[in-house]
């Protein structure tokens, strides 16, 4: 089996890249134990991967090979197909959930979805976790100016503690988040009241009260259209992420990022829900448009393990005829079943 | 990249040793040990020293079958995704069966230039 030759032929290589390496760490003024360090790390790395049996590696079976040398070819041979047979079997699995890897990061979103929409408590709780830092802080400037107390229970505390006092001071703002078309705004307003409204709908503590701050400051009509404008800006931006650079031109796991920040940025059940149907149509456009490329990428991304099924190689001659090929590889490393393989030549033939 | 005024190819870093020396230099830059630029010089020192060594320490012959799924020519290098592949030694160990194998081959005869 040439995966014998596997652990001599590493071997070299780390000697050779080791020795080669040396006059570039003087040169960058590197200590020379970081480069031991460098081939100790390279070796425990590489039989942590256990695609062969190397040198360095403590035998299996102490007894038999005495020598831990590379031309030591013969003895090793002995303990290959022992400890090369079972090992390999039990390779498998460890491939095999990494193929089903990327279905299951896409379905992460569709989770998270579901989590969302059944239990709309977590968001709401995000989202109103991220608004009281958001407001916290402006409150704490506006609300400074009016009273000071104030504005210190607003930083520091939860938005249920202030509650009280809001409530006494600006009553007659109650009425107005209920019906919160009564405010003098822009147009644009309603879009935020009716978010607020529907948060104050899911927590309503913690949202009346965003509402009351904002009531508090006085200057209601220019705060508010300032806090609108931000708001406003903040759902459209978010909203265009979604749509299209959350969507489809980003990465899956930047996707889902920007998935996850928005449902806690939703301020509501109202938007919540909107947020999520948005989210499960992303997921199938992504789904479906990822689908395919993933065939084949599902390779690229299985050796991330090191244990992938590949052929790292170089061609000599490559020959078709109607649908039968024939290839002449050379100097090629050979991932397989979770063991490597080297080989000087090799041919293959296959139809397509 | 350049080594002594030659270069090869990058292509055997996906290979286990090549990942396994991947992740130990960035464990060392990581830890602020060595920079990135030590770590591309040892990985350029890497694609010379890996080439040489399968081309003057590997003896080694390979014969492989299967249907051949998909195949891509692209910068001169082929990519085919085999699948049903049977793997023949030539020491006359058992055959080595994989549902399916990807093959990355760059070109054996321009040496001198990277993929």
């Amino acid at each position: 089996m040439s995966n014998q030759a596997v652990g001599g032929v590493y071997q070299t290589i780390i000697e050779e890249v080791i020795n080669s390496s040396r006059v570039d760490f003087e040169e960058n003024g590197v200590e020379e134990s970081v480069l031991e360090e460098l081939r100790l790390g390279w070796q425990q790395k590489l039989s942590q991967l256990d695609v062969a049996q190397f040198p360095w590696d403590p035998k299996p079976e102490p007894p038999p090979p005495a020598m831990p040398v590379p031309p030591i070819n013969p003895a090793p041979a002995q303990n290959h197909p022992i400890k090369a047979e079972p090992s390999s079997t039990p390779q498998l699995p460890p491939v095999a959930p990494i193929h089903n890897g990327m279905p299951d990061q896409m379905q992460i979103p569709g989770g998270f979805n579901g989590v969302d929409n059944k239990s709309g408590n977590v968001a709401a709780n995000r989202a109103s976790q991220l608004i009281q830092q958001q407001y916290g802080n402006r409150a704490t400037g506006s609300i400074n100016a009016i009273q000071d107390q104030m504005g210190q229970q607003i930083s520091g505390q939860p938005q249920q503690v202030q509650l009280p006092p809001l409530v006494q001071q600006g009553q007659h703002m109650i009425p107005q988040q209920q019906g919160s078309q009564h405010l003098p705004a822009p147009n644009g307003q309603h879009h935020l009241h009716n978010a607020q409204t529907d948060g104050a709908g899911d927590a309503e503590g913690e949202f009346e009260a965003i509402l009351m701050r904002r009531g508090i400051t006085g200057d209601l009509e220019e705060l508010g259209r300032v806090d609108i404008d931000g708001i406003l800006h903040e759902q459209i931006a978010a909203r265009a992420k979604a749509m299209e650079g959350g969507g489809l031109m980003l990465p899956l796991k930047e996707a889902t990022k920007h998935r996850a920040a928005g449902g806690s940025k939703s301020r509501g059940p109202g938007i919540g829900a909107h947020d999520g149907a948005e989210d499960e149509e992303d997921e199938d456009a992504i789904n479906s448009d990822l689908d395919d490329p993933e065939e084949d990428r599902s390779d690229d991304e299985v050796d991330d393990e090191g244990l992938g099924h590949i052929m790292l190689c170089m061609y000599d001659k490559v020959q078709r005829v109607k649908n039968k090929w024939k290839c002449t590889l050379k100097d090629g490393v050979l991932t397989v079943n979770g063991k490597e393989y080297v080989f000087h030549k090799a041919t293959g033939e296959y139809e397509w | 990249m350049a080594t002594g005024g030659q270069s090869f190819y990058e292509l055997y870093r996906r290979s286990s040793i090549g990942l396994a020396l991947t992740d130990t230099l960035d464990d060392l830059i990581s830890d602020e040990r060595i920079n990135p630029q030590l770590a591309m010089k040892i990985l350029s020192n890497f694609d010379q020293a890996i080439t040489e060594a399968l081309q003057k320490n590997v003896k080694c012959r390979l014969s492989f079958k299967g249907s051949l799924d998909t195949y891509r020519f692209c910068d001169e290098v082929w990519t085919f995704l085999i699948k049903n592949v049977t793997f023949k030694m030539d020491n006359g160990t058992p055959p080595v069966v994989a549902d399916k194998v990807k093959i990355v081959s760059c070109n054996a005869k321009k040496p001198g230039e990277g993929p």
